[in-house]
């Protein structure tokens, strides 16, 4: 009952001085803004990251020469990976290497009729969309088959397909593209669509990502220097990229660090790790500016317990007790740094979601920080209001009462 | 049949302020009984207000003891000095002091609000007593929306809201001019006449002496006279 009664005159106090209350609250609203502000951009920027490379695969390995290695001696035949090295590997490791295939890349201007465009031509395995994250919208993937007979096919995106035939399906369609200083025409066996991605937006010009056996891109030998895996989910990639390498290492008779690798979750988790760290360690000087709130708030107290020094007295007079001064001007400062609280709370929301919005991604609230950041200033307010609160509630009675 | 509300003997009180130490009151002894209508009169420095605030635990003496309808008040914390105060006293003040910015009707619950009664009983009796001094149609008011006497009725109300058996006023018209002066006096006579209530107050004016029953006179902490008028005993 006495609780509500304090809340009121809380509410009341703070409402007569309506511009001292808000430049009291304006601390701890830059102060809770701002940490909300940051481990909301923070979190949000996890959640791109994270989406980024699902879409890629968290199982995705990439196996590579150690170039520092070879920096004295130069590539040796020797360093290459031979199909059969690949063969070996899969093996050794049946289960846990679910896809293999040579990084290789290539590119070439085409022109279908008088459109002009240029592709992106990565080399694939069979079954490359099981473990990429994309969508065949019309006809296939690239298959065994394929692989096998070398034949010359090709999976492009829908947009390339509208930008060249002006239609959604163009499966059955042919493209002459230009590959190790020779024209081949390639068959589009399919039409696939992607989730745009943050990185589209650094893919300038009318380059179109498309798909080809590997074999297609290998021109003069079947060597390669780096290898594309997806691997087993329930094994420990860095465990088993160690395992892979210094396998490959020793079926090659070279040094066990000749090998090396990077794995999709590893670099994830190390961005992540990054991300946390960076966003913990600005929210934490943001949280320093409540401390500078908190004692605003302290002061603004003092100054409030000082001018009501009367009124004190005269409650005191009336018969409230120690507990009921105390009660009544820590709550003060308990809703003054609340209500300051609610608002930093929904400011750094804003400018989370500006700030997000400007990038072009979902802004990420997570309600135990609103609900931590709120009750943290209601305790920075407590823990400030409690020495001008005990002031107030020790004032000796008679004195209070003559006090002019 | 114990009648007496009031008893206090040998009382001292003794300021304390570094070096220099003032003697307010000295082995003050007296009694009250209940429904008596008393002015402590003396000029200003005789230990009167010390007294009253005694009477009012406000304070506490330094020597000697204070038995409030048979309390030891000595023995008591300050957290239960102010229980008493909240429960068996009233207090109207020579500068009304009512808190500023809060309606006379909040005013006047404020005791309650101590007294833990719950809202709804505190708004109703709040209201009767606001009536009861003649303001019921100031009770939304604000205290400087309020000339000087219905302040102190507004006051006066507030004294009464836990219904104390004892009222203890302080100059209660040392503010007001004599009009209003005479209609606080008549209040107070009323209370204690009609309502039974204890009236204990302290003035310099012989005016507002001359409307009580018994008059004792401080002169440097201690009681010079004590003398009970129109042969009431």
């Amino acid at each position: 009952m006495l609780l509500l009664e304090n809340v009121k005159l809380a509410l009341s106090s703070i409402k007569m001085n309506k511009m001292r209350s808000f430049l009291t609250m304006l601390g701890i609203i830059i102060g809770i803004s701002s940490v909300i502000a940051i481990t909301s951009i923070g979190a949000s920027a996890e959640a791109v990251v994270n989406k980024e490379f699902q879409s890629f695969g968290t199982n995705a390995m990439y196996l590579y020469m150690n170039w520092e290695m070879t920096a004295d001696s130069g590539i040796q035949y020797s360093d290459l990976i031979l199909p059969e090295d690949i063969d070996a590997l899969k093996a050794r490791f049946p289960e846990d290497i679910l896809y293999v295939c040579p990084s290789l890349y290539g590119s070439s201007e085409i022109k279908v009729g008088r459109v002009k465009g240029k592709l992106e031509m990565e080399g694939v395995a069979a079954d490359y969309n099981k473990f990429y994250r994309m969508d065949m919208v019309y006809g296939r993937m690239i298959n065994e088959s394929d692989i096998q007979g070398k034949r010359e096919r090709i999976v492009i995106d829908e947009k390339a397909s509208r930008h060249f035939f002006n239609k959604a399906d163009s499966v059955g369609e042919k493209l002459v593209v230009r590959l190790g200083g020779e024209n081949k025409e390639l068959t589009i066996v399919g039409v696939y669509r992607k989730e745009p991605s943050i990185f589209d937006k650094m893919n300038t010009g009318s380059s179109f990502i498309t798909y080809v056996p590997y074999p297609l891109l290998q021109i003069g030998d079947d060597t390669a220097v780096a290898l594309m895996l997806y691997i087993n989910g329930e094994k420990n990639p860095t465990e088993l990229g160690g395992e892979i390498t210094r396998y490959l290492s020793r079926i090659k008779d070279k040094d066990p660090m000749f090998y090396k690798f990077e794995s999709a979750e590893a670099q994830m988790d190390m961005i992540n790790n990054v991300l946390g760290t960076l966003s913990i360690a600005i929210g934490a000087i943001a949280a320093i500016s409540l401390v500078v709130g908190g004692i605003g708030i302290m002061n603004i107290m003092l100054v409030s317990v000082t001018e009501r020094t009367r009124e004190i007295g005269i409650r005191k007079s009336l018969g409230a007790r120690t507990k009921d001064i105390l009660t009544q001007f820590l709550i003060e400062s308990m809703i003054l740094a609340g209500i300051g609280g609610i608002i930093g709370t929904a400011l750094g929301i804003g400018i989370a979601a500006a700030g997000m919005g400007i990038a072009g991604v979902a802004v990420i609230i997570k309600p135990l920080t609103v609900l931590i950041a709120v009750g943290f200033s209601a305790m920075v307010g407590m823990f400030f209001g409690l020495y001008p609160a005990r002031k107030a509630a020790k004032l000796n009675p008679i004195e209070a009462l003559r006090y002019e | 049949m114990n009648d007496e509300i009031i008893r206090v003997e040998n009382i001292a009180k003794v300021y304390e302020n570094g070096d220099i130490s003032v003697t307010a009151l000295k082995d003050v002894s007296m009694t009250v009984k209940r429904g008596e209508f008393i002015a402590i009169m003396g000029a200003s420095g005789s230990g009167k207000s010390t007294l009253m605030n005694i009477l009012g635990c406000l304070d506490r003496p330094t020597d000697g003891s204070y038995y409030l309808e048979g309390i030891d008040i000595n023995e008591k914390t300050d957290d239960e000095l102010s229980s008493v105060r909240n429960k068996k006293v009233g207090f109207v003040f020579q500068s009304f002091n009512l808190i500023p910015r809060t309606s006379a009707l909040q005013n006047v619950e404020l005791p309650m609000i101590y007294g833990k009664v719950r809202a709804r009983e505190r708004e109703a009796t709040a209201l009767k007593l606001l009536e009861q001094v003649g303001l019921s149609d100031r009770s939304e008011h604000m205290p400087n929306e309020l000339s000087g006497g219905q302040k102190q009725r507004v006051a006066i109300a507030r004294a009464l809201a836990n219904r104390p058996q004892i009222i203890l006023a302080d100059e209660p018209t040392g503010n007001l001019d004599s009009h209003s002066s005479l209609e606080i006096m008549e209040l107070f006579k009323k209370l204690n006449r009609e309502e039974g209530n204890t009236v204990i107050i302290v003035t310099h004016e012989h005016a507002v002496a001359e409307f009580t029953d018994r008059i004792i006179t401080f002169k440097d902490g201690r009681i010079i006279g004590d003398q009970t008028s129109g042969g009431v005993a």
